[in-house]
């Protein structure tokens, strides 16, 4: 707990120090301007985005080979944590989108595919939240979101892939070297705070779940034994 | 028209905003669960 703790407020930190420095001390870039400066939170959100997905899909398989409910508890964390930075994503990406593109959205192979995952993941979350046994729904949406998964590398892949709209994959090594320390901070920044959030929405599972399969089982007639 | 994006400052401090608060709200909806579980 005091771990997770930790990964927040490490985070955070890096964080104010990556946002810092992306806002008030690097350059604005050359066509884009000011608007630029929205890389530095879109891109870290959106390779951690990525880990939180690998992640919840990792679980998903652990969890079916195991049948270890902490598997679940982590699956559960993992796929709220990604829906959050796959939202987020979405709407950074929208804010850039209008003043470079002219439009809110566009459905080009990279944003619809972003969007069918955050949708799904979404989905998959509704879906625990319907049945009540819990090795049924562990099973089930450790299978959803194996099957939600594969959108992955299309997300990966759709701007090599297709002609899209939305530009190839930002890195250090596609980048101006001025713009390479904020961008770092804020990938560092974004990636402590998912591992803190993750710890912590885990231990939320785990005591849900534990306090689930310790209560006694509902009859019809509970009222009448009582 | 030079092709170049004047401005903008006001999608920025949207983006940076929406993230903060995205992540806060996140936090804070943790810490409330995490109490109720207690």
């Amino acid at each position: 707990m005091k771990t997770a703790w930790i990964f927040v407020v490490l985070g955070v930190a890096f964080l104010v120090a990556g946002s810092y420095l992306g806002l008030f001390v690097a350059p604005a870039e050359e066509y884009m301007g000011n608007v630029q400066r929205i890389m530095y939170v879109h891109v870290p959100t959106a390779w951690n985005w990525m880990l939180a997905v690998l992640y919840a899909f990792g679980a998903a398989i652990a969890f079916l080979f195991t049948a270890n409910a902490k598997w679940d508890a982590r699956l559960e964390a993992g796929l709220e944590v990604s829906t959050l930075l796959a939202f987020l994503l979405c709407c950074q990406g929208s804010i850039w989108a209008k003043p470079t593109w002219g439009v809110w959205w566009d459905w080009d192979p990279r944003l619809t595919s972003v969007a069918v995952l955050l949708f799904a993941s979404i989905g998959i979350i509704a879906l625990r939240g319907f049945v009540d046994d819990p090795h049924r729904r562990a099973v089930w949406s450790a299978v959803a979101t194996i099957i939600a998964s594969v959108d992955l590398p299309i997300v990966y892949y759709s701007v090599k892939w297709w002609n899209s709209l939305h530009q190839q994959q930002s890195s250090p090594q596609t980048v101006s070297s001025q713009f390479h320390l904020p961008l770092r901070l804020n990938a560092f920044g974004v990636l402590f705070l998912m591992i803190g959030f993750i710890m912590l929405r885990t231990r939320v599972a785990n005591m849900n779940r534990a306090r689930e399969t310790a209560l006694p089982p509902m009859t019809e007639h509970a009222g009448e034994i009582a | 028209m030079s092709g170049v994006i004047t401005g903008g400052w006001s999608f920025v401090i949207a983006a940076y905003s929406l993230t903060g608060a995205g992540f806060l709200i996140y936090a804070i909806s943790l810490i409330m669960r995490l109490r109720e579980t207690k």
